[in-house]
């Protein structure tokens, strides 16, 4: 009970670090809490759906699934570009109030779900079965192999950022713009790159864990809603701090998981609440310990 | 006569013509009022409802209408929300409807029973919480009338189903308890279970919005039942199926009318629907459904769901009760819904008790999934719930 209730809170983590580091990333660049990435997210679930299905004929089960990730990802970057076109440049441009960019985000969000609903219906949908086998042991206990698959991910997708962020140019000049936009701008480089950049790179996140949500929890319009979780593990973990978003996620989970078998699904939440506000009155920097000022 | 006078005199009898026009239409036709979810959140089953009763409109009205007149069917979207709900009802009522096809949506039906008392124009739906059709004095909404078992028969027959013809004892149970739909076919099947002597060796909740049950599965799992009792809706239920098979929890899932199909088609995987039992209102093969279900193929180019039956037989229903009342008004269907007895409906054989206001002896077609295949295992009804009058 105890190991399959370890391993079932890393997988509701993982699920959580997906979509935690993506926000993080636009947290760590823009200093808001990017809320779009909940639309974001239900889109490429939907894109990778349909990539799903007019290629279901044509791949190999696993090949199906690495081209279906890959569709999702691709629309998520591309919807992310096109969010930060509308929703945040002419922002950044009037230099607006730290707030609108917060209710803007929150308006792409809710506008891109309604969308959905809109061209897809309310109505659920379940992606094919990509893998032969659904759940494997391990310790003893059974783990299901997209659970694996999506923590695997989740420390590939905190690898890759790290490695972007710190060794490409790219990533350097997005850390310079987290300091100072208009410095970067006088050294040559574009800010507005860096920033679409940035949300591309968190789109594509979205992308791949629209998938997995998919995949492990059907799809449907209000899939996106998520990202609050994905928020409060990026909380837990410290604002702007890429790999705290990934351990504060799996720690959500793991409480989660845990409250739910001590007392309840019906309790859990509030219990899981009353430790994170306990744990951040006691260290508010969350648990990587960076401060950043939030715009919103 | 002036050309004034001889104008007014024109107008006058214009007026006149139309009225008569318009009365001798109105008096050919009978309206019913048709309130369903087209385009909300349950659209899928408040689209099947209207086809269905649709159907059956068509078919009454080819066959020469109700004494003479054509029935004529309006449709109000009601979203899935009660505020719309009500507006629509209203609006029903204004028009002249004589009856409403109500929807399969128990919290509609609750807020409308209050309503439709006092307008005096009846609801003949599906909703199957019972606090719909019976007051909490005890006695029958007057104006509101239920047309497949309640909660508490259904949870009957699935409890009885479990205990006297599977043999199992130890029960787990799941379900949602922010839902009212949920609870309603909790606590009877819990009551009926215990009072049988069986044991809920564990019950597990969740919330609305909930998409991970595995923590609950394993709870049960380690209390050792012998099957899973889960009483929600389709969602939930593909999701908890996928979760039974990930954590090797391979016992029998009991469930409700939402594993009807397509549920085992939306599992998308053979190994994991397989080992369930659900209770639908028909079975496939009944000779009843024929006529419907080529006419509702051939119209719609698919095969017809559970829900588009229920929508015909609500209108068997109303055209019956003003058979029995001798008259096409909504008071004749008030009188004569509640002594509809014996009635040959596509869902099954319909009798409406005076006493509660819902059908007696409505036995359940069962249902096994084995992987992914509907194996159907005959009609039943528990033998509490067989009436004398009904067959």
């Amino acid at each position: 009970m105890l190991v399959q209730n370890i391993l079932n809170g890393i997988s509701l983590g993982s699920v959580y670090a997906l979509i935690a580091v993506g926000f993080a990333l636009i947290f760590n660049v823009l200093k808001f809490s990017n809320f779009s990435q909940g639309g974001v997210m239900t889109v490429t679930a939907y894109a990778g759906y349909v990539a799903s299905r007019y290629l279901s004929d044509r791949l190999d089960s696993l090949v199906l699934f690495a081209a279906v990730l890959a569709a999702a990802a691709v629309s998520g970057a591309v919807i992310a570009a096109a969010v930060e076109r509308l929703a945040f440049r002419r922002l950044r441009r009037t230099k607006s109030e730290p707030v609108y960019y917060f209710i803007s985000s929150i308006t792409m969000g809710i506008l891109l779900e309604n969308l959905i609903t809109i061209y897809a219906s309310s109505n659920f949908y379940s992606y094919p079965r990509f893998f032969a086998t659904s759940a494997v042991p391990l310790f003893g206990v059974n783990v299901a192999v997209t659970d694996m698959m999506m923590f695997a991910l989740s420390i590939a997708a905190l690898l890759a950022l790290l490695f972007i962020l710190h060794r490409t140019k790219i990533g350097l000049g997005i850390r310079a713009a987290c300091f100072d936009v208009n410095t970067v701008q006088l050294m040559g480089m574009n800010p507005d790159f860096l920033v679409t950049t940035a949300l591309m790179i968190s789109g594509a996140l979205g992308g791949v864990s629209g998938v997995f949500l998919g995949m492990n929890y059907t799809l449907y319009p209000q899939l996106g809603q998520m990202v609050v979780k994905g928020f409060v593990a990026s909380v837990l973990g410290g604002l702007g701090s890429i790999h705290g978003a990934v351990i504060g996620a799996v720690l959500l989970g793991i409480l989660e998981i845990f409250f739910i078998s001590w007392v309840g699904a019906g309790w859990a939440p509030v219990f899981v609440f009353i430790v994170m506000l306990a744990f951040l009155l006691v260290r508010p920097r969350g648990i990587a310990g960076i401060i950043v000022q939030e715009k919103a | 006569m002036k050309n004034g006078t001889r104008k007014w005199l024109f107008c006058a009898v214009l007026v006149a013509l139309l009225a008569g026009f318009v009365g001798a239409a109105s008096a050919k036709e009978i309206l019913i009022g048709n309130m369903q979810d087209i385009s909300g959140p349950t659209s899928v089953w408040g689209n099947a409802v209207t086809r269905g009763a649709e159907i059956a409109v068509e078919k009454i009205n080819a066959a020469g209408g109700v004494d003479g007149a054509m029935l004529k069917l309006i449709t109000m979207d009601t979203k899935a929300n009660v505020q719309e709900a009500i507006k629509g009802y209203n609006s029903l009522v204004s028009s002249g409807v004589v009856a409403v096809v109500g929807p399969p949506v128990s919290n509609i039906g609750l807020a409308l029973g209050p309503i439709a008392n006092k307008a005096g124009v009846p609801v003949v739906g599906s909703f199957i919480d019972p606090r719909v059709t019976v007051g909490e004095d005890g006695k029958p909404q007057a104006a509101m009338f239920l047309m497949q078992p309640s909660s508490v028969q259904y949870s009957e027959i699935m409890a009885s189903y479990t205990i006297d013809v599977l043999g199992l004892k130890k029960i787990g149970v799941l379900y949602d308890q922010s839902n009212a739909f949920a609870v309603s076919l909790m606590k009877p099947y819990v009551e009926y279970i215990k009072a049988a002597g069986g044991e809920i060796v564990s019950e597990q909740v969740y919330t609305k919005g909930d998409k991970d049950f595995k923590t609950q599965l394993t709870k049960i799992k380690e209390a050792g039942a012998d099957c899973l009792y889960f009483p929600n809706y389709i969602q939930e239920a593909v999701l908890v199926t996928n979760q039974r098979k990930q954590i090797g929890f391979d016992v029998p899932i009991i469930g409700g009318l939402d594993f009807a199909p397509p549920f085992a088609s939306l599992v998308n995987d053979p190994e994991a629907a397989n080992n369930i039992y659900l209770a639908n209102n028909f079975s496939e093969k009944e000779p009843q459904l024929k006529e419907v279900w080529d006419v509702y193929k051939a119209k719609y180019g698919e095969n017809p769901v559970n829900k588009v039956f229920l929508g015909y037989d609500k209108i068997l229903l109303i055209q019956e009760a003003m058979k029995l009342a001798g008259g096409t008004s909504s008071e004749h269907v008030m009188k004569g819904m509640p002594v509809v007895a014996n009635l040959e409906g596509t869902t099954g054989v319909l009798t409406i008790s005076p006493d509660t206001h819902q059908p007696v002896g409505l036995s359940m077609v069962m249902y096994k999934i084995e992987k992914g295949e509907y194996v159907e295992l005959g009609r039943y009804v528990p033998e509490k719930h067989r009436a004398p009058w009904s067959k």
